[in-house]
């Protein structure tokens, strides 16, 4: 089963992109598919110059909320960045998003910094490189816009965004959170389970209903 | 794979596995079942996608003055070559079709619990205490009588199928049993079974499955 909704529910081109953040004037050259792109075509320097600039402050403040000092934080956005540069090659914008990309790259760092593995190391979780095509992945949220999820998440009833946002920003179990927001764990759990049910919905629905 | 699993993780252990809070034995019985199921791999991709939207929201925080200057000075540099892990794949395994995450995993080798039984190690290299991993091989037709389990006990079907109570199990499905469950599994009398075991909490002695284990009387 292939997949050909791609330009509905996501993928507004850069034209559409209503994005407000100052970023730098969002031109065909210079979203972040395309200078990654760049650098997996030429070893563009300056792509990954813009790319950093634009990531690496974003990268190191996500990983202090989730408790990362700011040194290790700056070392773990650092190190992402260069794994970009490296595996710029094996980024398919078919199937993410450079930024849920980065988040990837970024997420699995973490994970083997925190398990300091010396001698071997598990494969890496690459959910979104390299594979071929597995049969049964015709799933839509593999080729979404993340600008459409923003959208999806900014929609959701404030108790489930609060949980989802938590989960995300601070890195807590399910558990955490019920002590932290002093909910039963149920709770927690369906509002977590309402949340990515709604967001699934809004992603696979023609025009992605938000 | 015309099989698909039926029985995923809980919710719960999917998150933990995505934000690497499992312990090995844990995260490589959701791996492999991710590396079995779609449907658990489109949620993993959901979770990087929210992820990545909320990246994309976070006001960022100022890097140091260098930090560019050091990041164009790191793409300079040679890479260094990936550490190929060299991981002791045994004979034994030949002519099982192991998924990905097993491929990879360290299992030096096996030894027989029971004539029909047998069980190999899985070797971390990080601290797996408290958890003990094991391939499980279980000859078609054995039946284990009544028993309930102390500590999580996640059991990851690779080959044949199993029945209990609760249902019937096959390749990809995900089995997690734990003090409230109690069941006596019987392996399926037309196939053997290959199985991937995390048990957390109690380690058992090495015989003593196979003094449960017991060839299921045939009606
Ligand atoms: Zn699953």
């Amino acid at each position: 089963m292939t997949f050909d909704h791609i330009s509905v529910i996501g993928f507004a081109g850069p034209g559409m992109d209503t994005d407000t953040t100052p970023l730098r004037d969002p031109t065909p050259d210079s979203t972040p598919e395309r200078l990654i792109a760049r650098i997996a075509e030429s070893r563009d320097r300056d792509a990954y110059a813009l790319l950093f600039t634009r990531f690496a402050p974003k990268l190191k403040a996500f990983v202090m909320g989730q408790g990362l000092s700011a040194q290790e934080a700056e070392d773990l956005a650092q190190d992402a960045m260069l794994n970009v540069w490296r595996k710029a090659h094996l980024f398919d914008p078919a199937k993410a998003t450079a930024v849920t990309w980065i988040y990837s790259i970024a997420r699995n760092l973490r994970i083997d910094a925190a398990r300091k593995a010396k001698r071997v190391r598990d494969l890496p979780d690459d959910l979104w490189q390299g594979e071929g095509e597995k049969p049964a992945d015709q799933e839509m949220i593999d080729h979404q816009s993340a600008q459409s999820i923003s959208v999806l998440i900014g929609a959701l009833p404030p108790d489930q965004q609060t949980v989802l946002k938590m989960s995300f920003y601070e890195d807590l179990s399910h558990g955490d959170i019920a002590k932290a927001l002093s909910l039963p764990l149920g709770t927690v759990k369906s509002r977590l389970r309402l949340a990515l049910a709604r967001l699934k919905t809004g992603l696979s629905a023609p025009g992605g209903r938000a | 794979m015309t099989h698909s699993a039926r029985v995923h993780p809980p919710e719960d252990l999917l998150w933990d596995y995505h934000r690497g809070r499992l312990s090995p034995g844990m995260r490589l019985t959701v791996r492999t079942h991710t590396d079995l199921c779609p449907q658990c791999r489109s949620e993993l991709r959901l979770f990087d996608a929210i992820g990545g939207a909320l990246l994309e929201d976070v006001e960022g925080v100022a890097m140091s003055d260098n930090a560019l200057d050091l990041a164009l000075a790191r793409i300079e540099r040679p890479e260094e070559p990936e550490s190929s892990a060299t991981v002791t794949h045994p004979g034994f395994l030949d002519g099982f079709d192991l998924p990905e995450s097993l491929k990879a995993a360290d299992i030096p080798g096996r030894y027989w619990v029971a004539p029909g039984v047998w069980m190999a190690p899985v070797r971390f290299d990080e601290d797996s205490r408290g958890t003990k991993t094991y391939l499980m091989f279980v000859k078609k037709g054995m039946v284990m009588p009544e028993h309930t389990h102390r500590g999580r006990e996640i059991t990851l079907m690779l080959k044949g199928t199993f029945n209990d109570q609760n249902g019937s199990y096959g390749r990809g499905d995900f089995v997690l049993c734990d003090e409230t469950i109690q069941h006596s599994p019987a392996v399926s009398a037309d196939e053997d079974c290959l199985c991937l075991v995390a048990q957390e909490g109690l380690i058992l002695p090495k015989t003593w499955l196979g003094k449960l284990l017991q060839p299921f009387a045939r009606i």
